[in-house]
């Protein structure tokens, strides 16, 4: 392969190389593999034991509740159950870190993660080991963060050697976070808040690769992205919804916010905080006011004063309730055009759609039961313990694909009876083709929930596929939030994290349906946000944190950015492979250049074209 | 539709740990939880469980692991309401801004009841069935709410919250009654009255509060203690008024229009940002900056103030 686009290369120069990115999900499927089984092997076996060797005789066997409760051997066995079940997560926690760290150490040492641009359409064994890398950290990140003790995320990420997270600092639940960080102490990183170290430009462009790091006493509130290269010093803090690009340096000891990064003064920050100077004052001499009896003399002065302020609240909420009426008639287009973006999600809980999971859930569930009753019938319990991983994980996707293919025969019934539709409808109880809307989102919801907690999230491509959007699997979105009708993706396209594509969105009263178009190579940032109706072009590029209006149309080969998009510039990531970054002071709000080195094997270093040769030619 | 595997904002409670003993609880909430789930079983098995012809008990084994959730998820919320009782007669909760640090007695506890709410709301939103659970955990941890509410694709905190009729929080946006900034927690109430829509990806931060039938656009942020009125619509950040919200009328199905040029949408909407300043005459400008003195000295009683840059912010 490598000799090929070589070929291409020397034949002709000025072309860019666009040779198809390949996920390599064959190989990697492998480490998942081991990592899987290995975790579960050892915990498994623990639990099937007590569980047949003391629990089934003790407990279960006697007929008589009332022995449960008063003999001693049967009492002790039914209170050590939940223990014995907490002990099994635990071991499987730590195995799960032991071995991704294994794997961790050996990946580094075939290809040593470092600072630098990996060019993402030359085959290099950089860019390789990045992406395996990134697959195998996923399993463990996801088990911790997401599982019930997210205590422990931070001694995993140590652990594993993926990032540096000090002492007394809280990751919140977030997309990225997962290598390549280093944290100081005592830092807060509130809820989706991530330090992205990589970042992918454009499908041909390269991957930004570059260390994070943040020093101590650092918080951020929510949702903050920090680009790759960036250096966020001590006590800097960050509002909601700080961005920053790439290489970004954060000199510390201030308040931060906005699309882009920027510092905010004194009196905003009272403003926006709606707090008065003396906590401000508070904040920065946090060390003289760790003594617990201080503190509670200064609150017992401020608890009457809160009290009385409340009180003048709730009087002014009460005042205001005047109703007008409002011609529709008279309305203008500007107030009626849709130039806002809202969400997608479903406008109510509905204890109705039980009537739909239990019976998929049941009918699911018997297949794996089945499974279980003919797995137990061989008394040869060695392979029963030897296979008991795989045979988890052939329940788990026992279960998903009966889900899916129930759900896919429950909504091809449903279609028949209402045909979905594009258009503009009520919604409200009593439309109908609301009503539809919100069954058909909820009959598919099932399946793509179970599949996207599979323990191979990225699978849920095949159910997109059979409930309705029309793709092929080269795409990649398992990481967004994205409506299952009315979708069109072309070939190769690649969906950031958290980012929502909407073919339907709830307006007011109304809910808008409209198709959503995207042709080939196409990228969307994370966090941003697809409004019903655009239409993307071939190439085209969506930052981070923007979104569209209904029915955009955006050009091929741009890249657009904000709220609403509008272009920024031409996505000409496959032509640019540089070796010199901007680095951006954000509280000087200065940029200047640094040189570094592309991260690349040695025998395709001609490949690139670096600055100085630019400057030649 | 499903919300990603990376993006599943929930369970909507901090991971803050003040004191690491609080780890007690939440494992002893862990084993009170499943006591219950085992004798469930204990009569399942009684009742179904042959040795030469076990049919019955695998057929009805999948909606017994349905039930066993629930029963799971009830139990634990049981357990977790005495516990919080109890730990809110020590010290109640309040309002206030405090202190990031573990001698604050108010951080602690809120780390604390934190901790041990952890347990229900992670379990109510780890299963398939979408926000009844999460709804039911929300009711009996304090935050007004209807069970019809979708409140489950965001992330929302789960005390002081209150919520009116047929709010719909949008994927992946945030409510908050309580937020870390620097070394300050602030927690005020937040109020989201009937009718409201959150667009996706934005966050609201304590003390907001908002009208009936406004609409929160995506990716926007209010400030601390904000008031949206009633009937309009908010964009940016901070969510700015951009126009009233007629979106609740009858019979607008054909007029509802798209915008066709997009780049004159974006002026239109810096425009927000930036104008309000250099368009008023000096006169205005003095009456406005007074009547902003004022009201700052009214709420945070201070004389004098610091260097302030009225800097616009988009």
């Amino acid at each position: 392969m490598s000799e090929d686009s070589e070929d291409n290369n020397s034949s002709n120069q000025n072309e860019v190389l666009k040779e198809d990115v390949n996920l390599q999900y064959h190989l990697y499927i492998l480490i998942f593999a081991g990592i899987f089984y290995s975790s579960w092997v050892i915990p498994g076996i623990c639990f099937f034991v007590y569980l047949l060797q003391f629990f089934l005789p003790n407990v279960l066997e006697t007929a008589n509740i009332l022995f449960v409760f008063t003999k001693v051997k049967p009492l002790l066995t039914f209170l050590i159950m939940p223990l014995v079940l907490i002990g099994c997560y635990l071991l499987h926690l730590f195995l799960l870190g032991l071995v991704t760290k294994l794997f961790w150490i050996f990946t580094e040492k075939m290809s040593p993660s470092k600072s630098g641009i990996i060019p993402r359409n030359i085959r290099s064994r950089a860019a390789n080991y990045y992406h395996i890398r990134s697959f195998m950290i996923k399993y463990g990140k996801n088990a911790f963060t997401k599982g019930a003790l997210p205590w422990l995320s931070n001694w995993f990420f140590n652990f594993v050697g993926s990032n540096k997270i000090g002492k007394g600092t809280t990751l919140e639940e977030s997309l990225v976070n997962d290598k390549f960080v280093e944290i100081g102490s005592n830092c807060y990183l509130g809820v989706n808040s991530s330090l992205a170290s990589h970042l992918v430009q454009g499908i041909f462009g390269n991957i930004s690769y570059f260390k994070i790091n943040v020093g101590n006493n650092v918080t951020s509130s929510a949702m903050t992205q920090i680009g790759p290269g960036s250096e966020v010093h001590d006590n800097s803090y960050f509002l909601p919804l700080a961005s920053t690009s790439k290489h970004s340096i954060i000199k510390g000891n201030n308040y931060y916010w906005g699309i882009p990064l920027r510092k905010i003064f004194r009196k905003k920050i009272m403003e926006y905080l709606d707090v008065s100077p003396q906590y401000l004052e508070r904040n920065e001499n946090i060390e003289g006011y760790k003594d617990k009896e201080l503190l509670t003399k200064l609150k017992a002065k401020e608890i009457s004063k809160t009290i009385s302020e409340n009180i003048s609240v709730n009087e002014n909420l009460i005042s205001e309730s005047d109703e007008e009426t409002i011609d529709i008639s008279n309305l203008s287009k500007d107030e009626l055009s849709l130039d806002f973006t809202t969400s997608s999600a479903i406008s109510r809980v509905n204890i109705k759609f039980l009537a739909v999971y239990l019976p998929i859930f049941w009918v699911a569930g018997l297949i794996v039961s089945i499974f279980w009753y003919w797995y137990l019938l061989y008394e040869n319990w060695i392979p029963i313990l030897a296979f008991l991983p795989l045979a988890i994980f052939g329940s788990i996707y026992f279960f998903i694909v009966a889900c899916i293919l129930f759900c896919k025969l429950f909504l091809i019934l449903v279609n028949l009876i209402h045909k979905p539709k594009e258009g503009i409808f009520k919604a409200e109880i009593g439309d109908k083709d609301f009503e539809f809307w919100m069954l058909r989102t909820e009959l598919k919801k099932i399946a793509l929930w179970f599949m996207r907690n599979s323990p191979l999230p990225w699978t849920d491509v095949f159910a997109l596929k059979l409930f309705g959007i029309e793709m092929d699997s080269s795409s990649h979105l398992n990481d967004a939030w994205c409506d299952v009708e009315f979708i069109k993706f072309g070939r190769k396209n690649l969906i950031g994290q958290g980012a929502s594509i909407m073919s339907s969105m709830v307006v007011g009263k109304y809910l808008i349906i409209k198709k959503v178009v995207c042709d080939d190579y196409i990228m969307v940032g994370g966090l941003s946000t697809i409004a019903p109706g655009t239409i993307m072009g071939k190439e085209s590029v969506i930052g981070a944190l923007s979104s569209t209006t209904v029915n955009q149309v955006l050009e091929s080969l741009w890249v657009y950015f904000g709220f609403p998009a509008i272009k920024l510039k031409e996505n000409k990531y496959g032509e640019e492979r540089r070796d010199v970054i901007l680095k951006r002071d954000v509280d000087k709000a200065k940029k200047f250049e640094m040189e570094h080195e592309v991260n690349i094997d040695e025998d395709k270093k001609d490949l690139i074209k670096i600055e100085k040769e630019i400057e030649k030619s | 539709m499903s919300v990603p595997n990376t993006m599943r904002v929930g369970p909507f409670t901090p991971t803050i740990l003040a004191r690491k003993r609080y780890l007690i609880f939440y494992f002893f909430l862990i084993w009170a939880s499943i006591i219950p789930l085992l004798l469930e079983f204990w009569i399942y098995w009684q009742l179904l469980w042959s040795y030469s012809r076990p049919v019955h008990f695998y057929t009805y084994l999948p909606l017994l692991a349905f039930l066993m959730y629930v029963t799971i998820v009830f139990a634990a919320i049981f357990f977790t309401k005495i516990l919080l009782l109890i730990i809110n007669v020590i010290h109640k909760p309040r309002e206030g801004v405090f202190l990031r640090i573990p001698a604050d007695r108010d951080y602690r506890y809120w780390s604390l009841r934190n901790t041990i709410k952890r347990w229900p709301v992670w379990l109510a939103h780890r299963f398939p069935f979408p926000g009844i659970l999460d709804n039911i955990c929300f009711k009996m941890f304090g935050v007004k709410t209807k069970i019809s509410n979708s409140l489950f694709e965001g992330w929302v905190d789960t005390e002081f919250i209150d919520f009116g009729k047929d709010v719909v929080v949008g994927q992946g946006a945030i409510v908050q009654s309580a937020v870390i900034i620097g070394n300050l927690l602030i927690i005020r109430k937040t109020i989201i009255e009937e009718g409201v829509r959150i667009g996706s990806h934005s966050i609201i931060m304590p003390g907001t509060h908002i009208g009936h039938n406004c609409i929160l656009a995506a990716n926007s942020v209010t400030t601390v203690g904000q008031e949206l009125e009633k009937g309009w619509i908010y964009v940016g950040i901070p969510a700015k008024k951009f126009k009233k919200n007629y979106f609740f009328e009858d019979g607008l199905e054909e007029k509802l229009g798209h915008v066709e040029d997009v780049e004159a949408l974006r002026k239109k909407y810096e425009e927000i940002y930036t104008k309000r300043y250099d368009e008023l005459t000096y006169k205005e400008r003095k009456e406005l900056k007074k009547e902003k003195k004022e009201k700052e000295k009214k709420r945070f009683d201070l004389e004098e103030y610091d260097d302030y840059e009225d800097g616009f912010n988009i």
